[in-house]
């Protein structure tokens, strides 16, 4: 890239923004940043509100991603694994793992400030970075408070309890940030829990509303669960929240919470302004295996089959792709994208039917996916340049035993898994096909980037940091992380030069062409 | 990391808990307690308290709450390591190395923090192996539902099995190496199966060994003179042999009952009575 030119365009956007944006980014973040990220930002766990993930950043291409280089790299010097998608806000990097948050700077990698938690008994097992409104950060602790800090210096300015984590609730993900609304999920599925999504005040710490999924624990054949622990996303013009809940509770036996379990395994349409369900859509009815629905809801706006449609797509953890209408919910296309053994076929409403000969047995059942599913929570991309839906696949087998010790609550039985592999896949949204697929090794691999370049941006089970030709599949550029790789990478733009942000281990990396 | 260190300190450590939990039994011998509660004595209740909230913390997740089981983790109340550790030294190693091919991290705990930890899953383990019902977990005399003779067939016919395997040969006595659930899984996916691998060189020279390590970028493998070797993918050309790979293809086409008789068959391959060993 040439460094004057990209100068140039630097100063002049500058030139033109000054007015009105230093006024409101004085403060950090504002509703403007949040609908249309500037290049030189990623102010929300997706980067926008879509959960696309596609960069229109094309400074490195498939033509020069062969000399990408390293920047920098920051060690968190702990042995906890990145699994957080970092913010970039005016230049610093805002990244988590279970009870730590740090502030780097973006082109440098040195450290601002770290800010720690108290030491708590929550169940610390992954955390997914925080959500950020003007100057103040949004952190959900493994014992489920909620704490607002400033910007600046890590300072904490309030905490609030968000659920009671000594009934078994604990807190993983980064905050949504919709209007002055905090939007939080929960995490909480070893114990019969119902889940929710809670609107909080950014200013105040006070709650303003809450969706519950399921019924209160203790109603008669009612299933509890639901739990809410991916960042949902956002359409300002329709002004609704998608967010993805949950399996059901007891997990592997569904004895005692016969039909669909509603609203768990599903994905819901929510007014952000008053926590009303405007609809849903259940891609899991009855679940018996512990399948998530919080897979991403990407939203992505074009043609399907000759119409233009509002369209949100989901891969399921359960195995199947699903295309919405995302103002009503209707389904437009179901289709599996991997070994799927569980279901009978699929309904009227686009629902898999689940084959009750596959739910747990006392001798056992052998289930496709496994219990992590063909996905779980490493983002997917829409990569709208050549229509594809790229995901990290989990290609998978796995046993599933419950038997009448067992029992109702929580767990309720047992499975393990068989074998497995990861793939990325690029699913063609309007057939379901499998357009290209890349093997990955014995494991999953890391959350997919794509850019307008034509780049995906990913990792293997063994640890390489990956770059892919969108078109085909091919890799054109990797490098060693020395460890798995957890997370989902970023990319943005600094001083005209574009950093891919990738992690693994406990180590940040950033990325970029050599300057000349 | 020495771990002999470690094992050092374990003696010291452990040897406190351990006497004064045997003082706490001998002074309550009065006390009708269940047959359950023995080993669990042997600990103090708040070393046992300090390693279950460690374990909710970082490994419940993974392993459940009661150390039977969740989300991908083993259930550790039936754990190999967890029976045979002494003293913390078969936890400590696992917990303080990960298990990095099996997606476990590593965690850096204090010689107290793993006293803690092994205090509260031998608790765990005792207090499971001894209770009627109410857990999770497979047994053995769950594995029973299938039948002999329809397994035979699908291990000789449809399953393809015997063009890899005899019941007098390589699986010869197996149910007496494997039982239950371990067993199953064996059959279904032998997860330690051995790979072999020829490179050919540019120089038309051709090396065979163990396959070690690959990914798209590197071929490594053991050759016959036990020595790792290895080779950037695109300046050779390798074959890999896995026969292991044919128990993948059959995942497809297994119904359940096929896995039920198939387990049924391969739980006659033991070793006869006479010589004792059965369990």
């Amino acid at each position: 890239m040439n460094f004057l030119k990209a100068a140039c365009f630097a100063a002049v956007s500058a030139l033109i923004a000054v007015t009105p944006v230093r006024v409101v980014l004085a403060q950090g973040v504002d509703e403007q940043m949040l609908l249309h990220p500037p290049l030189d930002s990623w102010p929300g766990y997706h980067g926008d509100y879509s959960g696309r993930r596609h960069s229109p950043l094309n400074q490195i291409t498939p033509q020069n991603v062969k000399n990408l280089s390293l920047a920098w790299a920051f060690q968190t010097e702990q042995l906890a694994q990145i699994k957080s998608s970092p913010l970039l806000v005016k230049g610093i990097l805002y990244f988590t793992v279970p009870d730590n948050i740090w502030a780097v700077d973006a082109r440098s990698g040195h450290q601002i400030w770290h800010y720690t938690y108290p030491p708590n008994k929550g169940l610390h097992i992954g955390h997914r970075g925080v959500g950020m409104y003007k100057g103040y950060l949004f952190f959900l602790s493994p014992d489920a408070h909620l704490v607002s800090l400033n910007a600046k210096d890590g300072t904490v300015r309030w905490e609030v309890t968000v659920a009671d984590a000594t009934k078994g609730y604990w807190t993983t993900m980064s905050p949504l940030i919709v209007g002055n609304h905090v939007l939080v999920g929960v995490s909480g599925d070893f114990d019969n829990l119902s889940g929710f999504i809670r609107s909080i005040d950014p200013e105040t710490g006070a709650t303003q509303w809450q969706w519950n999924s399921t019924a209160p624990p203790g109603t008669p054949n009612q299933s509890t669960g639901g739990m809410t622990w991916m960042t949902g996303t956002y359409d300002p013009e329709l002004n609704l929240v998608y967010w993805g809940t949950g399996n059901p509770t007891p997990v592997l036996n569904g004895s005692t919470r016969m039909g669909d379990a509603l609203y768990t395994c599903s994905i819901v349409a929510l007014n952000p302004d008053s926590g009303k369900l405007v609809w849903a859509f259940q891609p899991s009815p009855h679940d018996t295996h512990d399948w998530d629905a919080v897979e991403t809801p990407v939203l992505v706006d074009g043609d399907f089959h000759g119409r233009r449609k509002k369209m949100l797509m989901q891969t399921s953890r359960n195995g199947y792709f699903f295309v919405l209408d995302r103002a009503n919910g209707k389904n437009l296309l179901t289709a599996s994208y991997g070994p799927v053994n569980w279901a009978l076929g699929v309904d009227e409403q686009g629902r898999p039917i689940p084959n009750p000969a596959k739910e747990p047995a006392p001798d056992g059942r052998l289930v496709a996916p496994d219990e992590g599913g063909l996905t779980n929570y490493r983002s997917p991309s829409f990569d709208t340049r050549n229509g594809l839906f790229i995901v990290d696949a989990h290609p998978s087998y796995s046993i599933y035993f419950a038997k009448p010790a067992d029992g109702t609550y929580g767990w309720a039985g047992a499975d393990y898994g068989v074998w497995g592999k990861g793939v990325i896949e690029a699913i063609d949204y309007q057939t379901g096909k499998i357009r290209w697929s890349h093997e990955l090794g014995p494991e999953s691999g890391a959350g997919v980037l794509t850019t307008d370049s034509g780049l995906t941006f990913t990792g293997d089970g063994h640890g390489n940091f990956l770059a892919l030709d969108s078109s085909d599949g091919k890799t054109l550029w990797h490098a060693g992380s020395g460890s798995r790789i957890q997370s989902s990478p970023i990319t943005y733009e600094l001083d005209g030069r574009q950093y891919l942000l990738t992690s693994s281990g406990g180590v940040l990396f950033a990325w970029a062409l050599p300057q000349s | 990391m020495s771990f002999l260190g470690s094992n050092l300190h374990w003696s010291v450590l452990l040897a406190g808990p351990l006497l004064a939990g045997l003082a706490v039994s001998a002074a309550q011998t009065t006390a009708p307690a269940p047959a359950n509660t023995i080993r669990s004595q042997a600990y103090p209740p708040e070393l046992v308290q300090s390693g279950s909230a460690l374990f909710r913390q970082d490994c419940s997740f993974c392993h459940g709450r009661d150390a039977g089981g969740g989300e991908s983790g083993p259930d550790l109340t039936r754990s190999k390591v967890v029976t045979t550790d002494v003293a913390g030294d078969r936890i400590g190693a696992v917990v303080r190395s990960g298990r990095p091919d099996k997606g476990m991290p590593r965690f850096a705990y204090s010689d107290q923090q793993i006293a803690s930890l092994m205090a509260f899953l031998h608790t765990q383990q005792s207090d499971a192996l001894t209770k009627k019902g109410g857990r999770k977990g497979v047994d053995v005399s769950d594995l029973q539902t299938g039948n002999v003779e329809a397994g035979k067939q699908y291990f000789d016919g449809a399953g393809g099995c015997a063009t890899c395997h005899s019941p007098t040969g390589d699986l010869a006595e197996i149910a007496s190496r494997y039982q239950g659930l371990e067993l199953e899984k064996q059959m279904l996916y032998p997860k330690h199966a051995k790979a072999k691998v020829t490179v050919t060189l540019v120089s038309g020279q051709t090396i065979t060994g163990t396959l070690a390590y690959l990914d798209e970028f590197t071929v490594g493998l053991i050759d016959p003179t036990a020595v790792y070797r290895s080779w950037r993918t695109g300046d050779v050309q390798y074959k890999v042999d896995a026969p292991v790979n044919a128990h993948v293809e059959l995942f497809a086409k297994y119904t359940d009952a096929d896995i039920h008789n198939l387990m049924a068959y391969l739980q006659t391959l033991r070793q006869s009575p006479r010589s004792g060993s059965v369990p």
